[in-house]
């Protein structure tokens, strides 16, 4: 099993950032493992946000990459209003850091923004936060196990879509 | 300033099969400013539950239109409501949106209120030199004019003229009794997580498109056809949906679908049949709330049932139960505070499983609330003043509605003002009305 650079593990949350920038969802799925968590916690009050999805509420919670793919279904489907004008992105990732875990498993923390322009409306909006990847290697190859998004601007403007954090 | 008549606003004869609305109503600056004097901030608006402030000094805050509150449980466990400004100089007492005190401090100079909003001190009032006049004052915080709970569903008035909660809720308290049975403590209960949203367009549209049934397969095709896919291939990592067991929305479905159902002062339901199934989280009590409220009562909690009590509490248990509040912050501009309710003392897993289906549904961040909300922000563009100013949205069903209710509020021993039973393609608008009635009630002399 190999071990994974810092670079690397960076130049894998860039690629994920490309493909979601591009909305080139076929390469972006496919970065995650088939069982993968896609989680989005909410705010329980001004400081805390919820920690156990199974008793209370989170904005984004996914056990399983089909749920991300009824996601990219419903952008794509042309019967969604809401994804009819495609914002424009753009993913900043910083401050990246990695710890390698037990199982073999690395755990990288990284900064967020994404810049949205709302091209439907011609309204601007960052959405930023903190990511927590967890990447495994299945036959040699990196993929995300598990990605936790902690959104901090969470009044959300209108809508919010897995492409805009 | 722009003078209307009511009769400019809304075009109410039932006479001749006519109800319209001016697009005003939705636009106009100055409407809103009146909505804020006479709706939001002169007559009962919702505020909370109890159980957001269970233990003695827990509060939260909030607001009444735009006057900021503090509802807190004081010392002796009684529940009470501010509102949340220093008397001394109008500063916000309270920042935080819930916490435990039993004193606040005001941050600016220090004047101290129990959290029974009694002032317990202004700092160095002996050497402050004040005038015989300001001992005359009160100092304490000042108690909002009306402040009830029914059944753990708190509500307040800036206004003191106004009926009582019980008078003001009517018969639609009968709705809020369904959802609170639920639970085998009679406690109505908010998931953690709090979500709020904001779309650039009038609080109206909120208001309406709780109970629109007609916008559901136009506006949520998308979800629609994953539902479809997902009953197809029975994936166990994605959450089942309540409303893909149910046909009340669907075209082809035979019979009585559903309907709406008009209350005195502007309360509406849009309801659904659904079945009593696995597809929701109550089916796990199923039997036991048939045999402690009868299985009237229990096909209504299972029903789809979208609530609007007016002018600013929506419950709606569908897709899953969400509590929203409408908080509206400018003629094009509103903000939703969204919960996901549950019955307390449910089992684990059927919370677990209630969560997962409103996060799938209502979330801004989910698979269908967006299509709704980019809907209201284009329908705000086109309520721009033009030459005919007549909105056409509310006339479907009017022929159907009928004076008081039928054999399913019957069922409740229920007596709304006006009903409509509908198959699954009438989907009721003249419900809409009854808003719009409670609406000019409070605008009364307000308008030329």
């Amino acid at each position: 099993m190999s071990a994974l650079s810092t670079a690397d593990a960076a130049a894998l949350l860039y690629r994920e950032a490309l493909h979601l920038d591009r909305f080139d969802f076929d390469s972006w799925l496919v970065m995650f493992t088939p069982d993968c968590l896609f989680w989005m916690p909410a705010w329980r009050d001004d400081g805390t946000q919820t920690e156990d999805p199974d008793s209370e509420l989170s904005l984004i919670f996914y056990r399983g990459r089909r749920n991300l793919e009824d996601r990219v279904q419903r952008i794509r489907s042309g019967f969604s209003v809401a994804s009819a004008v495609m914002p424009r992105v753009s993913h900043q990732i910083a401050n990246i850091l990695c710890e390698a875990q037990g199982d073999g498993s690395v755990t990288v923390n990284s900064s967020f923004s994404v810049h949205v322009f709302d091209v439907r409306t011609s309204r601007s909006h960052v959405y930023f936060g903190r990511y927590e990847h967890r990447l495994v290697q299945v036959d040699g190859e990196w993929k995300i196990g598990e990605k936790i998004i902690r959104l901090m601007n969470d009044l959300v403007p209108t809508m919010l879509d897995v492409y805009s954090i | 300033m722009t003078t209307y008549a009511l009769g400019d606003l809304i075009d109410d004869r039932p006479q001749d099969g006519v109800f319209r609305i001016n697009r005003a109503l939705f636009a106009d600056p100055d409407i809103y400013e009146l909505e804020m004097q006479r709706i939001f901030e002169g007559g009962w608006v919702f505020i909370g539950l109890a159980t957001q402030a269970e233990n003695p000094n827990d509060y939260f805050s909030g607001f009444i239109g735009r006057v900021p509150i503090i509802v807190s449980r004081d010392g002796q466990g009684m529940l009470r409501c501010f509102v949340n400004a220093c008397p001394h100089k109008g500063v916000r007492l309270v920042q935080k949106k819930c916490g435990n005190a039993s004193r606040h401090v005001c941050p600016y100079h220090s004047w101290t209120f129990d959290s029974a909003g009694v002032n317990r001190n202004i700092k160095w009032q002996k050497s402050g030199c004040y005038g015989a006049g300001f001992d005359e004052e009160n100092h304490d915080l000042a108690q909002v004019a009306r402040f009830e709970d029914y059944r753990g569903l708190l509500f307040a008035s800036l206004n003191l003229d106004v009926p009582s909660l019980a008078d003001y809720l009517g018969e639609a308290r009968k709705l809020i009794d369904v959802v609170v049975d639920k639970s085998p403590e009679g406690v109505l209960e908010l998931v953690p997580g709090r979500v709020t949203f904001t779309y650039a367009a009038n609080w109206k549209m909120q208001l309406e498109n709780c109970s629109d049934q007609y916008h559901f397969t136009s506006t949520h095709p998308s979800y629609v056809r994953i539902l479809e896919q997902r009953a197809k291939e029975q994936v166990d990592e994605v959450v089942q949906s309540s409303i893909g067991a149910a046909d009340f929305w669907q075209e082809d479905a035979k019979g009585v679908s559903g309907g709406t159902m008009s209350f005195a002062n502007g309360h509406v339901l849009n309801w659904g049949v659904m079945p009593v199934s696995n597809a929701q989280a109550d089916f796990e009590r199923a039997e036991e709330l048939a045999r402690l409220h009868g299985e009237a009562k229990r096909s209504w909690m299972f029903n789809m049932r979208n609530l609007t009590i007016f002018p600013n509490l929506q419950i709606a248990e569908n897709a899953s139960s969400q509590l929203r509040v409408i908080r509206p912050l400018g003629a094009g501009m509103t903000e939703m505070q969204t919960w996901c309710i549950g019955p307390r003392g449910e089992s684990a897993e059927a919370r677990k499983f209630r969560i997962r289906q409103y996060e799938d549904f209502f979330n801004p961040t989910g698979m269908a609330t967006p299509d709704d909300t980019v809907c209201y922000e284009e329908a705000q563009l086109g309520m721009a003043r033009q030459e005919r100013p007549w909105l056409q949205g509310h006339a479907r069903g009017l022929s159907a509605s009928v004076e008081g209710g039928n054999a399913w509020s019957d069922l409740l021993d229920m007596h709304p003002s006006r009903s409509v039973l509908a198959d699954a393609q009438l989907c009721d608008e003249s419900v809409f009305a009854n808003y719009y009635r409670a609406w000019a009630g409070l605008m009364k002399g307000a308008l030329a």
